[in-house]
């Protein structure tokens, strides 16, 4: 096995100064870029599994960003942006402190909400997008199920797509 | 993670072969192979080993089609690439996205097919280190080998980029850890400095974490320059930097014997853009008025700098050429894929060994759900989801011979190690099989035109 199922995430119980407020939704940057999880996992071919929702629908926050909402590791935030929202899951991140702002490994997560704003330089906006954080009760979607949410391209009904099937975990296609 | 035995199962060793995943293209991989298939990968990093130890159950096997129902049908090769080439030769403003997986041997192929048909050519780079060949365009590029750096190296700096997340070995094999002719001690020869705001895995086993503002590389390397050129700095915090640190910083760097700066995507994806690196090459120009420095963008795919150098060499122009005038043409924020999605330019898009649908920014993808997409790749991924045709490919490095070029510009030829699935062609086959296809429908449409 060359890869795990999940990160292995930190889990953080001390803190300094105990976080006394709570806060309903938090303002802060994101970043997105590769991670070796998300690099690992993407190349080896697995974008279908649950896998890959774990290593990329993942939000790295800083444990005293997450007490401040009353999340846990793996519990569902909502990331808006100007240019979308996504559900991902919040979780401690190896690199902290950054307070302030949260890390989303780069894949159609992160991409539902990251700037295509290229400032006439080809190059978009993947880093430093002003968002908000808050917690949320619905799951992280799977890769093929969030294409199918957010672009829409081959469903007639788009009204009706939350309560369609999931595509699951395997390719879909019909054999000859 | 729980202990792994080490892999004896196998039925013969491939030696010397070069890994298909970073621009480091290590070139020392030794792949165990049982029943053709890789078992096993000696000397390369998780991210190498991944790759090529693949996912089969994602593998695209067969060509498929969309069917009126919106679902992939699978269909054989001949349907599926004269699908691809009526599409290809139907369009108005076609763009071939990708080639950074692919050998420059493919590539070859679509440029003929390209400017038969008009088409903007462009690859990953448009959306990672753009901003960097425009800034090599602007100031110059102060260049070195993997190979110098080893030898000689005796400060290296990360800016913007984590090596240890996206070249694992970049620091073991070429930089930091080696020992080389004039660094015989390898490691403690040499000064590592990570200037990041994140204290990310590199920073973490740096000698010097430089944690300015998010940003903030900008201001950093003005101050890092006027430092250098003997000014003093009027403010006492520099981008979150206090002064003192900015000039001792200038100071060891002008003291070395050979620095190296290797720069990453934090600089290009922020709101400078290329006027980061532009600062960066300039900030290496002052460097070397006291002593050598040089500067290499830390780039990501295995080929991604081939298609730049390939592109540069038989067009003149790196990235984002545009063929709709008959002649190429290159002109940034204009011939770029994500500017020509987004203004919703576009009517067909061939990607070749690339995922836009994990890496482009949702405006850009939106476009595609609106247009056909023809997709050749070898895995199942986020844009198969979207994609009309799906031509199986196969695995350069693994399953067929290629030429790469490294980071550094030096070409690698990558050999084949294992057969490839029955089903699936070579890259190159797939892109001289659609411009053969495309060039018979163009010459009957002339033909018909000229009855
Ligand atoms: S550092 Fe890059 S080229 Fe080398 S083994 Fe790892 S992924 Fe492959």
């Amino acid at each position: 096995m060359t890869y795990i199922e999940k990160p292995v995430v930190p889990k953080v119980i001390k803190f300094e100064e105990p976080t006394a407020k709570e806060y309903k939704l938090l303002n802060m940057m994101l970043n997105t870029g590769s991670d070796i999880y998300q690099g690992a996992c993407k190349k080896r071919g697995s974008t279908c599994k649950d896998e890959y929702r774990k290593v990329c629908g993942v939000a790295y926050m800083d444990p005293k960003d997450m007490a401040k909402l009353g999340v846990t590791n793996w519990e569902s935030v909502k990331v808006t942006t100007d240019w979308g929202e996504v559900i991902v899951s919040a979780v401690h991140s190896r690199d902290a402190p950054h307070e302030g702002t949260i890390f989303i490994p780069k894949g159609p997560w992160a991409n539902v909400i990251t700037s295509h704003e290229t400032y006439c330089c080809c190059d978009p906006t993947y880093k430093g997008i002003y968002c908000t954080v808050e917690k949320s009760d619905e799951e992280v979607l799977l890769m093929a199920d969030l294409m199918r949410a957010v672009y829409k391209k081959y469903v007639e009904d788009e009204e009706g797509i939350p309560e369609l099937e999931s595509l699951g975990e395997m390719p879909v296609f019909k054999k000859k | 993670m729980a202990y792994e035995p080490p892999v004896t199962d196998y039925d013969e060793i491939v030696e010397n072969c070069t890994c298909a995943f970073c621009g480091c293209n290590c070139d020392d991989l030794d792949f165990l192979v049982k029943d053709g298939h890789v078992v096993g990968v000696r000397h390369a990093c998780r991210l190498g080993a991944s790759k090529v130890m693949e996912d089969m159950d994602q593998r695209l096997l067969v060509p498929m089609i969309r069917d009126e129902n919106g679902e992939l049908q699978e269909v054989d090769w001949d349907t599926a690439l004269d699908k691809a080439a009526e599409l290809i030769a139907g369009a108005v403003r076609p763009i071939f996205y990708g080639w950074s997986e692919t050998s420059i041997e493919t590539m070859k192929h679509g440029i003929r097919l390209g400017e038969l048909v008009g088409a903007v050519l462009d690859n990953q780079a448009t959306i990672c280190h753009g901003p960097s060949l425009q800034a090599v365009q602007n100031v110059g590029y102060p260049v070195a080998t993997l190979g110098e750096i080893k030898n000689r190296a005796d400060m290296i700096v990360y800016t913007g980029s984590n090596p240890m997340n996206s070249h694992p070995r970049h620091l073991a094999r070429y930089t930091t850890f080696p020992r080389g002719w004039f660094r015989q001690r390898g490691r403690f020869d040499r000064t590592l400095v990570t200037m990041d705001p994140k204290y990310s895995d590199t920073a973490k086993m740096s000698d010097i974490w430089i944690g300015f503002e998010q940003n903030g590389d900008y201001g950093f390397y003005n101050a890092i320059r006027a430092a250098l050129k003997g000014k003093e700095i009027d403010q006492d915090y520099v981008s979150g930097i206090p002064k003192e640190v900015i000039m001792e910083l200038a100071e060891k760097m002008k003291n070395v014997q050979f620095g190296a700066l290797y720069f990453g995507l934090g600089l290009t994806h922020t709101l400078s853009k290329q006027r980061n690196i532009d600062m960066a090459i300039e900030m290496l120009t002052d460097l070397n008025e006291y002593t050598k420095w040089v500067l290499t963008p830390m780039r990501g795919h295995f080929n991604v700098n081939g298609f730049n150098i390939f592109m540069a060499y038989e067009m003149g122009f790196p990235y984002g050429v545009d063929f709709c005038r008959g002649y190429q043409r290159y002109m940034n924020g204009e011939t770029n894929t994500i500017d020509l999605l987004t203004r919703k330019e576009c009517d067909v898009f061939m990607v070749i060994a690339a995922d836009p649908g994990a890496h482009y920014p949702g405006g850009a993808v939106k476009h595609l759900a609106e247009i056909p997409v023809i997709q050749v790749d070898i895995h199942w991924g986020p844009s198969t989801e979207i994609a009309d045709v799906v031509l199986p490919g196969s695995f350069i490095g693994v399953e067929c011979g290629g030429t790469s070029y490294r980071m550094d510009g030096v070409p690698i030829y990558m050999k084949k190690a294992i057969d490839k699935p029955e089903t699936c062609r070579d890259d190159e086959w797939i892109i001289r099989e659609l411009l053969e296809r495309v060039q018979k429908i163009k010459d009957e449409e002339a033909a018909l035109a000229s009855k």
